[in-house]
């Protein structure tokens, strides 16, 4: 049970008007964490600021610290920080380049990539990996655009996978799948924490109960409970939560 | 007020719109028709490739075409990295911020100030100031000058096109901002900057009045030698042919004319071509 990101406190803005309010919250490492709530709680605010991505945003600011593996990621140098910390966003975005290429840009960029040689066997392991490469693997060049959704999205899973990131934030990847890629990606989630830590934000409650390690509960930027998950689900020990997962809410 | 049946003020407005339609094809149309009928007599491969003879009564207008097509060529071997350099910054790192915003207002408004003031600026500048005396690389800079803002607001408008939401999923990854901009953003932009610079090279060939300080002679015997040689062009030529000498054969200044627009024209086919073929290899 090692902390892998510890937030002490955090509070975030946009344009003055508080979203997050002094969050404290631990993420254990190969766990799955997720977190539900209802829209505007802050949840995907809260995976923004893990990996800072909303630090080109002018309209936001934040107040509080947040470590991983003890090291503060405000200081740390932003392209090394996503390198350890990547995510994937709720659309499929693959980049408009072939399949291959999209799984060997960032290992490129990054310098990861030592040897051609070493190319075809990385983009097979991370599609191996994302449970993608029985279907892709007689087109890799063709365009990533061409592919279905919920093959994209695994393909984007694939390109973070290719990064070897350490913690992987996942903001409702499934919103726009269907019910059988929504279960690849879950399989895919549930096989990925052996090696990551994972931060899922769901809005399907029941994803939540399925693939979550520990499950907290967002509402109006503020962490209304966190406990394992089976314990969250059974016997909730805050009115509004046990509301909101059994659909009561509002 | 007269009140007309929906019938008939359907008629009425559907008159009113095709005509507005006519009157802004048929000059264009009757100016072509115009200048080809005119022209074509004089154009022939000797027309294009020889020098003016007899007072420019005769001959070709080789100088003429060298002149416009090495003043070009150089002045957008300046606007093409000035400008999409500018249009970088201004599009991707720029924070939107007071002196931003001057800057993207004061190019907007630099496109409208008229030639003939860009052509004194380079005479007082590049001319008489920085001493490059009346030459091809005065004129060329003074045409960047003009052109850059134009440039620069087509580029941004390249790079815009490409989804935000591309450069999220690579920086995403860890990638600096640089690399994104140089393996994804540009490549998806450069059609769009590629159409916008032919454009450019279109009207850039037609423009008179910024050269006519800075880089047109009235006539040099001899072909342009180096970049800070003073040349004839097309469009000050075709000006002096048509005011200046007495008892100029006609046909030869409408085929000037026709060499300039057909010039100009095919510029701007290549683009139009650019744009459909880019538009159907586009992978989003």
């Amino acid at each position: 049970m090692v902390n892998k990101i510890e937030v002490r406190d955090l509070n975030c803005y946009y344009n003055k008007r508080c979203v997050l309010e002094s969050l404290t919250i631990n993420v254990i490492q190969n766990e799955i964490l997720s977190i539900i709530g209802p829209a505007n709680s802050g949840k995907t605010t809260f995976l923004r600021t893990l990996n800072r991505m909303n630090d080109l945003d002018a309209t936001y600011c934040r107040k509080g610290e947040i470590y991983l593996d003890g090291e503060h990621i405000f200081n740390m140098n932003m392209e090394n920080l996503r390198k350890r910390i990547s995510m994937l966003f709720a659309m499929p975005i693959p980049l408009p380049m072939t399949i291959y290429e999209n799984i060997v840009y960032a290992p490129k960029r990054l310098g990861l990539i030592t040897r051609k040689s070493d190319q075809d066997a990385i983009v097979e392991q991370a599609l191996r990996d994302a449970s993608l490469w029985d279907e892709v693997k007689d087109r890799l060049n063709t365009s990533a655009m061409k592919i279905s959704g919920g093959q994209q999205q695994r393909l984007c899973i694939a390109r973070i996978l290719a990064v070897n990131p350490e913690v992987i934030l996942f903001d409702e990847p499934c919103s726009g799948l269907d019910p059988i890629s929504t279960a690849k990606v879950e399989e895919s989630m549930i096989e990925l924490k052996e090696k990551y830590t994972i931060v899922l934000v769901t809005n399907n409650v029941k994803q939540a109960s399925r693939v979550g390690d520990k499950t907290a509960f967002f509402l109006m930027g503020k962490l209304v409970e966190i406990d394992e998950t089976d314990k969250l689900f059974v016997s909730p020990k805050e009115k509004q939560t046990e509301n909101y997962i059994t659909g009561r809410f509002g | 007020m007269i009140k007309l049946s929906p019938k008939l003020s359907q008629k009425f407005s559907y008159a009113l719109l095709y005509i507005a339609t006519l009157l802004a094809i048929v000059p264009v149309i009757t100016i072509i028709f115009i200048i080809v009928k005119n022209g074509i007599s004089a154009i022939s491969l000797e027309f294009l490739t020889s020098m003016p003879k007899n007072g420019m009564r005769e001959g070709g207008i080789l100088p003429a075409i060298l002149g416009t097509f090495s003043i070009v060529l150089c002045a957008i071997t300046i606007i093409l990295p000035v400008g999409v350099c500018a249009a970088i910054y201004l599009n991707e790192y720029a924070k939107d911020n007071f002196l931003t915003k001057i800057i993207k207002l004061s190019i907007v408004n630099l496109a409208g100030i008229p030639s003939v003031v860009y052509g004194l600026f380079g005479l007082g500048i590049f001319v008489m100031f920085f001493k490059l005396g009346v030459s091809i690389i005065a004129g060329a800079l003074t045409l960047s000058i003009m052109e850059l803002p134009v440039v620069i607001t087509t580029a941004r408008g390249a790079l815009n096109s490409v989804p935000y939401s591309f450069r999220e999923a690579s920086w995403s990854l860890g990638v600096s901002r640089w690399q994104t901009i140089r393996h994804v953003v540009l490549p998806n932009a450069l059609p769009g900057i590629l159409t916008g610079t032919i454009l450019t090279v279109a009207r850039i060939s037609g423009e008179t009045a910024p050269i006519l300080f800075t880089a047109a002679a009235f006539y040099v015997p001899h072909l342009p030698h180096s970049i800070f040689d003073q040349v004839m062009a097309m469009p000050y030529h075709l000006y002096i042919i048509s005011t200046q000498i007495p008892n100029m054969p006609k046909n030869i200044i409408y085929g000037t004319a026709l060499v300039l627009l057909m010039v100009v024209l095919t510029m701007s086919c290549i683009a139009m071509i650019a744009r459909i073929y880019f538009k159907k290899r586009r992978k989003w």
